[in-house]
């Protein structure tokens, strides 16, 4: 077998024992690797209804056939597990050396399952698998637990850590690596930390299984050198992500005051020009020519790795202007391992429940140093508050009551992007169908909504639109496993990624084949779900209700007095249901599941409801 | 005369040398003249918003009006 390695390695944490597994060609081709080899993994190994922070939930960290070959953007590995934010598949990636190591060390993914019964960290080169006590550096942040295995490892090895958010079950913890890189959103991190697994450390020394490997190595650095005059030529890592806030504030999609206003008047403060000019290191992925990661250095002398999403979700969405106290909050998420998106849109509902009189509390927007402090809290899971902000905004609201659910800023448990849709149906819809919780990586069309389309159409454009990214973002880029940043933001063509593909797998596959890869994965994401909540219907697919507010409508501005419509937004669901195939609940039927090849799957969710 | 304040957004900031102007153009200026006066490749995809809504091709220009003209972000 040409591209894949065949070869998955099992780590039991309980007993401290390991095996190589291996898989076939078959296999290979139906799932093909990062996100579909892990959902397959999950899907075949959990029982529903498991504990995710029990030793029956599993680990997996897979990368795919085109990752850590030199070729534009291919530093990525994909991390998932059942979610103990949402209770349902979860996963997210990261850019990592360990993606190449993995590959090097033999393997298309590990697996950690089990327990152990103390922190531990676990170092992997090729066959040879150790276990060390981890109590150094166990209560340790990442940074400091970076640096403390590359003093021991040398800085080529590959890591994964985690912080004091996954030691202490923060259910929106992360898994970090290199200098600001963090991946597993729904709470994988917190996974890892249910493990007592502190680290992973990994390096190899074996060829990839390359069907061309002249070809490839020509090809990939040649484009890697494309990709990267690209960039210079556009100047988009010049702000990078962060270029969209400015554009955000402009069309009324900014989180502002927890998503309840759209613009503000001081977001410039915190733009990307700002970012740009008080930047002092740029960081990105290996294999990387397009630059993202934009480091300031916060009063306190930290360095801290923004993007877009950092500064909505830890900024504006605070009522924090000031790019420094941003920084400041970043540094400490990504040192205690939690999830910037998930963080802010936390505080943020926290602040929001005490404006209302729904909990007593002393954190007010705008109050960047209590949030530094609440950071802190919910990472070590400190008190009361520190308890209850670490569960997540959904979590809070059904603790809290007094309706609060209606405006705690998440989808299926997970909080929403930085991206106010207040009045954005169709990117309402991608947050409400994306197959982890509400997230921007599967799907993200705000611009197509503005400029091609009808902000207020409720059509089955965007429903296709929505589609057919998920296919490209949140299917081929998850399961190939490479970023998508080259042909999202420089155009650069998605043929070259089956091109790399065929090169490393000698196969030779159309972009329809792998829709088809992308369908059936989402496809058994859905069904995945729906094990675990047999009595799944349409309303899991929908927005927070305070978007369908009318009271919550801008007083001013681009959208002002305009929210969703709720029976505007099922029709567009249904257009969403009916252009892939499932059913009014959001279940795939039958005969779509069947024409995926997903006997099996449909044998076993069958167990738990009924398809049409 | 009409004034009209133009947002740059992103790189077109470096291309132009200035974030946000508030400049006079001639009344009835369509977006499209606009966009030709400044120093930014007429081949380059961009988004360009009128108050922050979409501008259709030909549209004429009011005196304060707000013209945010952006490259084309794809959510990152």
């Amino acid at each position: 077998m040409k591209g894949w390695t065949g070869h998955i390695l099992r780590i039991n944490l309980t007993n401290r024992t390991h095996k190589i597994e291996t898989f076939g060609q078959e296999f290979a081709e139906k799932w093909v690797g990062g996100r579909g080899l892990a959902l397959k993994t999950l899907w075949d190994e959990l029982r529903p209804g498991i504990d995710p922070l029990g030793p029956e939930n599993k680990l997996i960290i897979a990368v795919g056939p085109i990752a850590g070959v030199p070729a534009p953007n291919t530093g990525k590995t994909v991390v998932a597990a059942k979610s103990p934010l949402t209770g349902g598949f979860g996963d997210g990636n990261l850019g990592t050396r360990a993606t190449e190591h993995i590959r090097k060390s033999g393997y298309d993914a590990l697996i950690f399952e089990g327990q152990a019964d103390k922190p531990i960290y676990v170092y992997i080169e090729d066959d040879k698998v150790q276990y060390f006590p981890a109590e150094d550096i166990w209560g340790k942040g990442t940074y400091d637990t970076h640096d403390y295995l590359y003093k021991r490892y040398g800085k080529g090895v590959g890591v994964l850590s985690i912080g004091q958010g996954g030691e202490n079950l923060n259910r929106y913890a992360m898994i970090r690596s290199l200098e600001g890189r963090a991946g597993g959103r729904p709470g994988i991190g917190a996974v890892m930390g249910s493990k007592k697994l502190k680290a992973i450390v990994i390096k190899g020394s074996k060829p990839i299984p390359v069907a061309d490997p002249e070809g490839m190595r020509k090809l990939g650095l040649d484009d890697l050198r494309k990709v990267g005059e690209i960039n210079k030529q556009t100047g988009w890592s010049i702000q990078s992500t962060t270029g969209v806030l400015s554009w955000c504030n402009e069309v009324a999609a900014l989180p502002v005051h927890n998503m309840r206003q759209t613009h503000h008047p001081d977001a410039w403060k915190i733009d990307g020009e700002r970012l740009n000019n008080a930047r002092v290191a740029t960081y990105g992925c290996p294999n990387c020519t397009m630059r993202c990661g934009i480091a300031i250095r916060d009063h306190e002398g930290h360095e801290s790795e923004l993007d877009y999403e950092n500064v909505g979700l830890l900024g504006s969405d605070l009522d924090i202007f000031e790019l420094d106290q941003v920084g400041s909050l970043n540094y400490l998420c990504d040192d205690y391992g939690l999830d910037t998106i998930s963080a802010g849109d936390t505080l943020a509902f926290y602040a929001d429940a005490i404006e209302q009189g729904a909990i007593k509390g002393d954190f007010r927007f705008g109050d960047a140093e209590m949030a530094k402090k609440l950071l802190g809290q919910a990472a070590r899971r400190e008190g009361e508050v520190g308890n209850l902000l670490a569960e997540g905004s959904l979590r809070m609201a059904r603790t809290i009551g007094h309706n609060s659910e209606a405006y705690a800023m998440q989808v299926k448990g997970l909080e929403i992007s930085a991206y106010n849709c207040k009045f954005i149906p169709g990117m309402a819809l991608a947050f409400a169908t994306c197959p982890i919780g509400a997230h921007h990586k599967d799907s993200w069309i705000i611009t197509f909504e503005i400029k091609q389309s009808q902000r207020d159409s409720y059509g089955p454009e965007k429903a296709a639109k929505v589609i057919e990214l998920q296919r490209i973002r949140g299917g081929l880029f998850e399961f190939i496993v490479a970023c998508r940043f080259p042909w999202i933001e420089l155009g650069w063509p998605l043929d070259h990624y089956a091109e790399y593909f065929n090169k490393v797998t000698g196969l030779n596959w159309s972009l329809d084949d792998f829709w088809k890869v992308s369908d059936r994965i989402y496809a058994l994401m859905k069904f995945f779900w729906v094990r675990e909540f047999p009595d799944w219907d349409r309303t899991r697919d929908y927005p927070p209700m305070v978007w369908f507010d009318p009271s919550n409508a801008d007083k001013e501005g681009p959208i002002a007095g305009k929210v969703l419509e709720l029976d505007k937004y099922n029709q567009l669901l249904d257009h969403y249901y009916n252009q892939r195939g499932w059913d009014k609940r959001g279940i795939p039927t039958r005969q779509t599941a069947e024409s995926l090849d997903l006997k099996d799957e449909i044998a076993e969710v069958e167990k738990y409801t009924k398809l049409e | 005369m009409i004034k009209i304040t133009v947002k740059l957004i992103g790189p077109l900031i470096n291309l132009a040398g200035y974030s946000e102007k508030t400049l006079e153009f001639p009344a009835e200026t369509t977006v499209e003249e606009i966009l030709a006066s400044l120093p930014i490749d007429p081949l380059r995809p961009k988004i360009v918003t009128r108050n922050g809504q979409a501008v259709a091709p030909g549209e004429k220009l009011k005196d304060g009006d707000r013209l945010a003209i952006s490259p084309i972000y794809s959510g990152g």
